[in-house]
């Protein structure tokens, strides 16, 4: 048969990797009681600097980074474990979120030297945070559309479009725009660039846009006449697209792929009771089956990256049932409840979390590359396209 | 085994079942023949003895090593009890018996043993008919009956393979000994031994049925360039992705946590996860291989009838699942991360 094996090599996160764990463990035991959120259930997209500032002191915010920038050098499995027990344990890990995962490693790739000293640093801290600026209101899947322009100006670029989707830019410090520095719309991946905004720029104008669940995390940023200086330029004029294709591939497959709601699976143990009747018990246990397999895959991809492949297929199989689980859990976790919590009142309260999650959950399969793209890749991969 | 002995050995088994278990064996045993020249160059290549010391004649390989070749085993539908045989005789050895040729099997269920005599019923025994002898733990103790003297109700699996309903009246046991694999383990290594079965034959149903949409031309083109089956295709390869990972993952722990007890939290969970997605890859497989692949025509019934007698076989997703679910609500909503991030029951 000549279709490419689907193979994930069982891996052990390494030693240290796994000291780490109880570091990162007990200090979130210590500090997590203290840290008020706006989320009763925190996680990756909840909001505290007070939180990434005490993270950012254990050096644990871009830890892979060298050390001149503020990084520890250490190993990008050190990162999974940092992730994973934030991501379990319900720390909210909002504010330095994209800046550790996305932003930080782009500029270390692609920036000047000079944004690197400039940036770095303030990121490691817990106190720089960013957004993406790549969605437009006709640009979503199909990124390469994008017609926000930066039109070459002396000393920098004048800036006018509009970018929306854009999470955290009411209280984060820059964001990263992809847009057209040359060249006409419909040039497709000629001529886009990344540019670097300081969200306090005169012409960049932020406007909140509401979720369904009532949440305010996305914005529509839009550019007038805005005056970008030209040190903001990352990589080269033109790279836009190379590096923004790289941005999106880093750590499809990561937990925040599986974990982002993990708090249904934990709080329906809880209203389950410790006894719970064997179909309650087995349905939970093959939810907790689904979990585990994820991580075994995602462990697996990391593992793969770690040892110098590009997983490209087997990252994208992770996210694609790790976002489809998420949207499953809330789903079968409000059935078993109302059939087995142990008391009215904990299956109210319960039923109550599991639809917020449910409200959540459309985004999971549209944020990062939807199923559909995805499945696009895998697709690809499998040789049919 | 070394790695590169034991790639060699897949190698070799690999081209081996590709050329001796085709379709038409795979046929003739549904129709009650036994493949008795099959079975002799199973033995003769040695994998029934694969995990089995070399002091006690065996291979001298590891559980891994079984539980590689085995998978393989799934992904050509080998329809002769090469994984029944091969645990028996793992098992025999440890217990400190000699393992001996002839196909054996599992009656792994709830018997009694008493002065060296077995007694009870156990429902799905695999090639129940065919086997020379029964292998089964009672607590800590194994013993293995001879064919003769258990009574076989022959009831054919779904999959067309010789399962049958064995009983034991009271009967000798021709070899008993103390085991260090108790009983509840002994089901553990049969389960993770058929999700690595499962693990080959869904990856063997997503080989053939890319394959298949890649040459099917409807409305002037192959039918693996419309959008709509690349989106089943790849959500097919997620499923199978998954079940390969998970029985990958619950093999190794199985293997270096050690035979008696490694790897159970990763078997209840590879097992419940594995015959979790057995439907949804047998369901996306065979719509998109529409009429043709649910003919007895075609190869594709050989692996997805046999995903859903394996997903029954030794604990269903609701059985596994259950052990899982049980321990993580007993430990409590705050061990549940410590139990994932570990794949073991917290204490």
């Amino acid at each position: 048969m000549s279709i490419p094996k689907l193979e994930f090599p069982p891996f052990h996160l390494p030693a240290e990797a796994e000291a780490l764990r109880g570091e990162v463990r007990s200090f979130l035991k210590e500090t997590l009681p203290k840290v008020k959120t706006e989320d009763r259930f925190a996680s990756w997209n909840t909001f505290s600097p007070e939180f990434s500032r005490a993270l950012g002191k254990k050096g644990w915010i871009g830890i892979t980074w060298p050390k001149q920038y503020g990084g520890s050098e250490r190993s990008f499995l050190d990162r999974y474990v940092i992730t994973e027990e934030l991501l379990g344990n319900s720390a909210p890990a909002g504010a330095h979120w994209v800046a550790d995962r996305q932003s930080g490693p782009l500029l270390l790739r692609f920036g000047s030297e000079g944004q690197r000293q400039a940036i770095l640093p303030r990121i490691t801290a817990g106190e720089c945070y960013f957004s993406i600026g790549m969605s437009e209101p006709d640009s979503g899947s199909d990124l390469a559309s994008v017609r926000t322009r930066a039109e070459p100006v002396p000393g920098g670029f004048r800036v006018n479009g509009t970018k929306v989707w854009t999470s955290g830019a009411h209280r984060n410090n820059y964001c990263i725009a992809l847009v057209r520095t040359s060249g006409q719309h419909g040039d497709r991946h000629k001529g886009l660039s990344q540019i670097l905004v300081d969200l306090k720029t005169p012409g960049v104008t932020i406007r909140p846009i509401i979720n369904l669940a009532g949440r305010h995390d996305w914005n529509e940023v839009t550019f007038t006449d805005a005056f970008i200086p030209e040190s903001c330029l990352i990589g080269n004029e033109g790279d836009g697209w190379l590096q923004v294709t790289s941005e999106l591939a880093f750590e499809r497959s990561g937990p925040e792929r599986f974990m982002q709601n993990f708090y249904i699976l934990r709080e329906l143990v809880r209203v389950l009771g410790r006894q719970p009747a064997k179909r309650a018990s087995s349905i939970l246990g093959r939810l907790i089956a689904r979990l585990w397999t994820l991580r075994q895959m995602s462990v697996a991809v990391a593992g793969m990256m770690q040892g110098g492949k590009s997983p490209a297929i087997e990252a994208a199989l992770v996210k694609d049932l790790g976002t489809i689980y998420q949207q499953d859990l809330p789903e079968i976790a409000r059935a078993i409840a109302e059939s087995d919590a142990t008391t009215d009142e904990d299956l109210a309260d319960f039923l109550d979390v599991a639809q917020y999650a449910t409200m959540m959950a459309p985004s999971y399969t549209v944020q990062g590359g939807t199923t559909q793209v995805l499945r696009g890749i895998v697709a690809r991969g499998l040789g049919l396209r | 085994m070394d790695r590169e002995t034991r790639d060699m050995l897949l190698e070799t088994a690999d081209r081996f079942f590709a050329e001796r278990c085709g379709r038409a064996v795979v046929t003739e045993v549904e129709k009650g023949v036994w493949p008795a020249d099959l079975w002799k160059e199973i033995e003769e290549m040695g994998l029934p003895l694969i995990a089995v010391p070399e002091d006690k004649s065996g291979v001298g390989g590891t559980l891994a090593d079984m539980l590689a070749v085995l998978r393989l085993a799934g992904s050509h539908a080998v329809p002769v009890p090469l994984a029944e045989t091969a645990l028996a005789n793992l098992l025999i050895a440890t217990a400190g018996g000699e393992p001996k040729a002839g196909p054996a099997t599992l009656a792994l269920g709830n018997l009694t043993l008493s002065g060296g005599r077995v007694s009870g019923k156990v429902e799905r025994v695999p090639f129940a008919s065919v086997a020379d002898r029964f292998v089964t733990v009672v607590g800590n103790t194994l013993a293995v009956v001879a064919a003769g003297n258990a009574k076989i109700d022959d009831k054919p699996s779904h999959a067309g393979e010789p399962y049958g309903t064995a009983t034991f009246d009271n009967v000798a046991a021709e070899f008993s000994g103390a085991s260090p694999v108790g009983a509840d383990r002994a089901l553990e290594l049969a389960a993770v031994m058929r999700a690595m079965q499962m693990a080959g034959a869904a990856d063997k149903i997503l080989a053939t049925t890319v394959e298949y949409c890649k040459q099917r031309v409807q409305f002037g083109r192959p039918i693996s360039t419309f959008q709509a089956i690349q989106h089943m295709l790849a959500e097919l390869a997620s499923y199978v992705a998954a079940t390969i990972a998970s029985a990958e993952a619950a093999a190794r722990d199985a293997d270096e946590g050690g035979l008696v007890d490694g790897g159970r939290f990763s078997i209840a969970a590879a097992k419940s996860q594995a015959s979790d997605f057995a439907q949804r890859i047998a369901a996306i497989s065979h719509q998109s291989m529409g009429a043709m692949g649910f003919t007895h025509e075609h190869i594709l019934h050989h692996y997805t009838r046999r995903l859903w007698v394996w997903r029954r076989d030794f604990g269903s997703e609701t059985f596994w699942g259950d052990k899982i679910g049980a321990a993580c609500a007993k430990a409590g909503p705050e061990a549940l991360w410590a139990s994932l991030s570990a794949s073991k029951y917290a204490a």
